[in-house]
């Protein structure tokens, strides 16, 4: 055609090679390629020379394990990239982890158990609908995932730890049935809690109010003492592992010590953290050896999350999190909710507090915290100071009158209500009733032996953190300041 | 032996410089596929040839923790791939039984030396190097392309089928295979420089 010279040019081509494929000049050049041949070689040639696409069949050549006859080419990755690099967990891929199921209309078999559906997957495994066959009883089961299962020390570990959870027993922990870890995949049956997770509440419905926040916590609170003392510490306090039941206001938490049997894999020598960081601790995100406090400061992070519908410390990479958590302050709950009272907002400020000692004791004193709040709460005895400055920037003498106004009221209080008072008060709240009188139980367990393994170290590196992340700050010009965490 | 999560927690927290994070995942990237098959070359079964890459990697971890010690203003990138080609030749060419003891004086060493000294198990390194940068480079621009344009390079430039028969094959015209293996051999050179420029 007469139009061929004209089209003939290498910008033409060029825009081929780089340009983008929907725009008309891509077009028209396309069209023309297709029947010119002299355009179709100086493609070739302007694109990649000679040696290039040599080399280019050379290196992609099918080898071993390639599969030639889809392009495919065969890179080994260790087990623990494809966790999160194939996180998709489909029917199918779960049917080949059954056994073939009794009825059609299930998924599959698990010993004695029927699989119904999957409820939801996590970075260590899969949690599934099943029913007992044998107690006639609908289950929740937790399936180790596949990627885990191969792994010796991760079988070892879910097992340990799922037998220890077992152990625990109370009215806000999802009790755990049965663990099988001799099975191909290990798993554990838990009990069946129709309703959903705190997670999925919040996203549905925003934040909540400050009597439900203070309900759940407390629950959660109480939850967590319990296992704390049978020495236990959860080490992934998260809202997606606090289950509401449907139509009661019960809170249970759940996936207990099982965190730690996912560190081998979820935490990676790649640096990639595959589970949220949202709710780590500062000595949980910085490697250190953690205590039952650590889940304190997660489940304040979970009560922020409630009051604001996100976690204290937000950013685009998990590891920005990780550095946000142990390094920055988090803005104050009360300047998201004005909904939130200032004794709800305190207990979040202790329980974010970077250093293990300045957070509340134990779960024990945090559910007391939370029961005496939500009575003040349900009795329209709640402050808020909203319009006023942070409270670290109180002088002395405001401090000193809050603390006179607050002994003066105890005073005429004390004088003016009768002593059944107190009593009436209790019966509104039957959790922190009971709670009151587990107490005793736990001060005797394992929890005082928690507290007494020397916490020096923890504090040591505690202050050491801090001192080092000031001196991080003055370091920012330095190109790798992070030499500077070497001790 | 794969190494004790308390070492991989250690490694996170030295790395605590995003861009060094990012330089290890493109490190493990290419390595991992090519230790693998440095090791099968090597005659190993595949589950010995995991275990090679777990030691491997482990050890190189271990040495993160001397680079970040030592005041070194060189880049963590090429510092890497410099101890990890080591490493990895070290491990090749020992006789099975030489483990890595603690580490620490065996790295020092190979801190020291300069790479791709010039044996047998060097030569291969470097052939198996290069072979793994190129299926890398391929992997990540198919990603980015459809399954024809993909299948139309491949069969063209791969397989050297002739054009026009795999555009008929995948019932194309011949101008768009043309463009299809032109763009993709062009884009899969461009990731490949912009990788080794950064490990340079």
């Amino acid at each position: 055609m007469n139009t061929r010279s004209a089209e003939c040019n290498d910008d033409n081509l060029l825009v081929l090679l780089d340009g983008d494929e929907d725009s008309d000049l891509f077009r028209r050049a396309a069209s023309h390629v297709d029947s010119c041949a002299e355009c179709q070689r100086r493609l070739t040639e302007l694109s990649v020379d000679a040696d290039h696409w040599a080399m280019l069949r050379e290196m992609l050549r099918p080898v071993e394990g390639d599969r030639p006859e889809s392009g495919l080419l065969c890179r080994y990755r260790s087990a623990e990239h494809v966790p999160w690099r194939r996180s998709v967990v489909d029917e199918a891929t779960v049917k080949e982890l059954l056994a073939a199921p009794s009825h059609p209309e299930m998924l599959g078999r698990l010993g004695r158990y029927e699989i119904e559906r999957i409820i939801g997957t996590g970075g260590m495994g899969i949690v599934l609908k099943g029913f007992d066959s044998e107690l006639n009883r609908p289950v929740a089961i937790k399936l180790l995932a596949p990627h885990l299962a191969r792994v010796g020390a991760s079988r070892q570990r879910f097992a340990r730890e799922a037998r220890a959870a077992a152990a625990v027993v109370h009215e806000h922990v999802v009790p755990i049935h049965n663990v099988e870890s001799d099975h191909a995949n290990p798993f554990l049956v838990m009990q069946f809690i129709p309703g959903e997770s705190l997670q999925a509440r919040v996203d549905r419905e925003g934040p909540l109010s400050v009597a439900e926040i203070l309900r759940i916590g407390m629950q959660a609170a109480s939850g967590l003492a319990a296992a704390h003392a049978q020495g236990l510490v959860h080490r992934d306090v998260k809202p997606a592992n606090i289950l509401l039941e449907n139509g009661v206001e019960r809170a249970y938490l759940t996936d207990f010590g099982l965190a730690r049997a996912s560190d081998d894999a979820s935490l990676t020598y790649t640096g990639v953290v595959a589970g949220t960081p949202h709710y780590m601790s500062p000595e949980q995100a910085d490697g250190q050896p953690l205590d039952h406090r650590s889940d304190l400061f997660s489940l304040g992070s979970v009560l922020y999350f409630m009051g604001t519908g996100h976690p204290p410390f937000r950013a685009d990479r998990p590891m920005a999190v990780l550095k946000r958590t142990c390094h920055d302050p988090h803005r104050p709950v009360w300047e998201y909710n004005a909904e939130i009272p200032d004794v709800l907002s305190d207990i979040i400020d202790r329980l974010l507090g970077k250093k293990p000692s300045s957070r509340f004791a134990t779960a024990v004193e945090l559910q007391d915290a939370l029961a005496t709040a939500l009575s003040d709460v349900q009795q329209g005895k709640t402050g808020r100071r909203r319009w006023k400055s942070p409270r670290h920037r109180y002088s002395w003498p405001v401090v000193a009158g809050f603390i006179a106004v607050i002994v003066i009221s105890a005073v005429i209080a004390v004088m003016f209500i009768p002593p059944f008072g107190v009593g009436s008060r209790n019966a509104t709240l039957p959790t922190a009733t009971e709670a009151v009188g587990d107490a005793p139980i736990l001060s005797q367990s394992p929890l005082v032996e928690l507290q007494s393994v020397d916490p020096s170290p923890a504090l040591q590196s505690q202050a050491e953190l801090d001192s080092l992340s000031r001196m991080l700050d003055s370091l920012e010009t330095t190109p790798f300041p992070e030499s500077q965490y070497q001790e | 032996m794969p190494q004790p999560p308390e070492t991989r927690e250690t490694l996170i927290r030295r790395l605590s410089n995003a861009a060094d994070v990012e330089a290890w995942d493109a490190f493990v990237e290419i390595y991992e596929p090519l230790l693998f098959r440095l090791a099968r070359a090597k005659g190993f079964q595949p589950a010995d040839a995991e275990d090679f890459v777990q030691e491997v990697l482990s050890a190189v971890v271990l040495a993160v923790g001397r680079w970040v010690e030592a005041d070194r203003r060189s880049s963590f990138r090429a510092w890497l791939f410099r101890i990890a080609q080591n490493l990895a030749i070290d491990f090749l060419t020992r006789p099975k039984h030489r483990r890595l003891g603690s580490g620490d004086s065996q790295i020092a060493r190979l801190l020291e030396e300069l790479p791709a000294r010039s044996t047998d198990s060097s030569e291969l390194f470097l052939k198996e190097y290069r072979r793994e940068l190129f299926r890398w480079g391929a992997e990540q621009v198919r990603d980015q392309v459809s399954e024809k344009q993909w299948m139309a390079f491949w069969l063209t430039s791969v397989e050297e089928r002739p054009i026009s028969e795999v555009a008929e094959q995948l019932g194309v015209s011949v101008g768009s295979v043309y463009i299809a293996r032109c763009r993709i051999a062009k884009r899969i050179r461009k990731v490949i420089r912009e990788y080794e420029a950064q490990t340079k």
